[in-house]
């Protein structure tokens, strides 16, 4: 009950800390960093697969309410968690997690957590420039977002996954 | 049919992505279809409640530029009305008989810039008398079109959307031509189909026509930054700096354009 319960705060900071802070800020027209997608990535190990889709439709639509964009990030999300069983694999190789609940940087090493964010970061963010690109149809501009973007989020989530960790050992 | 079940059951997970992802992208496509459509319940009160605490944090630190910007408008409306006030014997039948517009004026509680397609919401709404396709403008040029109100809130597409056109006029030579958006940058837009024979120089003002519609006519736009000759097209460009500030904007007016219904009434009979 007790996770059930900072999962919900850490879904309500997050998509405020993106939709009042984030959106506003300006570096250029190309960057536009996502940092919500943090919620998704902190979920157990052991959260069903369904379970994974639902949160991130609803995360994304969360986000969507708020940009005027229905579908955009939904679509992005759901597809980053859609992808998330696959890239632990993937990030992980051979290493087994037996006695660690969720991916957080307080209990797995930094480098597996940034190829980890790296991986996922680039899948949302690829998936949502071209979705936004439905009205918005110049490829190479497309690109240079995701380029452009991309460092920057994983930077942003490395930081606050930091912080986050910080908190953790105090406890 | 047991078969179905038990075929449902194993790929659950690809069936439920696939099922949002169509819902996530016919709901994108729907918003996209923006005459069909509009925005589709993207503006509504708690929203708008959110971003309007969050706006209330943010003002007070730009009180300052507010308040200079408001006293320089009245000190230009103060200068207009003493030229009423020496030519005519009677203002105030001016004022009350054969108002053309009314501006309501509102705050903007969120604002993005940054976006391929850009939204303003602001914080009046049905209950204030605002409806879709109001033109908005602030004190210094337009800023959008309302495209969607609740009871207290209204969005506002900007100009700087990939889908925004507005009909312009050039001031000096009156031809007229279309604002565009190249989507990249708040402080430029881009005016296209300007006629071979005209040629513009940077500071050049660009206004509304009342070809539009949609805005009064004689709004400030903004001024040329660039101009474009095309030996090739038959018509020329050139990229103009908003008059409005995009980035800081707070404080602007809708406005309700009191003859509207009648000219809709009478622009449906020839259709």
């Amino acid at each position: 009950m007790n996770k059930t319960v900072l999962q919900i705060i850490r879904f309500v900071v997050l998509v405020l800390f993106q939709v009042l802070v984030i959106n506003h800020i300006r570096l250029g027209g190309y960057v536009h960093p996502h940092i919500y997608l943090i919620f998704i990535m902190l979920l157990p190990f052991n959260t069903p697969k369904w379970q994974l889709l639902v949160l991130g439709f609803i995360l994304g639509l969360s986000i969507d309410l708020f940009t005027g964009t229905p579908g955009l990030h939904a679509g992005a999300t759901t597809l980053m968690a859609f992808c998330r069983p696959s890239i632990i694999k993937l990030v992980s190789g051979n290493l087994k997690f037996e006695n660690i609940q969720e991916p957080s940087l307080g209990q797995i090493d930094g480098m597996w957590m940034f190829r980890y964010v790296l991986c996922m970061v680039f899948v949302h963010h690829f998936a949502l420039f071209f979705l936004e690109s439905f009205s918005f149809h110049l490829i190479g501009q497309v690109l240079l977002r995701i380029l452009l973007s991309v460092p920057v989020s994983i930077f942003l989530i490395m930081m606050i996954l930091y912080i986050f960790k910080r908190e953790k050992k105090k406890e | 049919m047991n078969n179905l079940g038990s075929f449902i059951i194993k790929h659950h997970f690809v069936i439920l992505f696939i099922l949002l992802e169509v819902i996530s992208i016919l709901l994108l496509a729907r918003s996209q279809n923006f005459h069909r459509n509009r925005l589709v319940n993207t503006t509504n009160d708690a929203v708008g409640k959110v971003y309007e605490w969050s706006s209330e944090v943010g003002n007070y630190f730009r009180l300052n530029t507010a308040n200079k910007q408001l006293a320089e408008e009245n000190a230009l409306l103060r200068k207009q009305l003493s030229v009423v006030y020496d030519t005519t014997s009677c203002t105030y039948d001016i004022l009350n008989g054969d108002t053309l517009y009314e501006y309501i004026p509102a705050q903007v509680v969120n604002n993005s810039t940054t976006q391929a397609n850009n939204y303003i919401i602001i914080n009046k709404g049905a209950a204030d008398g605002i409806t879709r396709d109001m033109s908005v403008m602030s004190t210094e040029g337009i800023v959008g079109v309302v495209i969607d109100v609740s009871r207290h809130y209204a969005s506002i597409m900007s100009l700087l959307h990939s889908k925004s056109v507005v009909g312009v006029r050039i001031k000096e030579s009156q031809e007229l031509a279309s604002l565009k958006w190249e989507t990249n940058n708040y402080r430029y837009g881009m005016v296209e189909d300007i006629p071979t024979h005209i040629v513009l120089k940077q500071g050049d003002t660009i206004l509304t026509s009342s070809h539009s519609y949609i805005f009064p006519e004689d709004l400030m736009v903004g001024t040329v930054e660039e101009f474009y000759p095309t030996a090739v097209d038959a018509l020329n460009r050139a990229k103009i700096r908003f008059a409005t500030d995009f980035a800081t904007l707070r404080h602007v007016y809708v406005i309700n354009d009191l003859h509207k219904p009648e000219l809709d009434s009478l622009k449906a009979r020839f259709q």
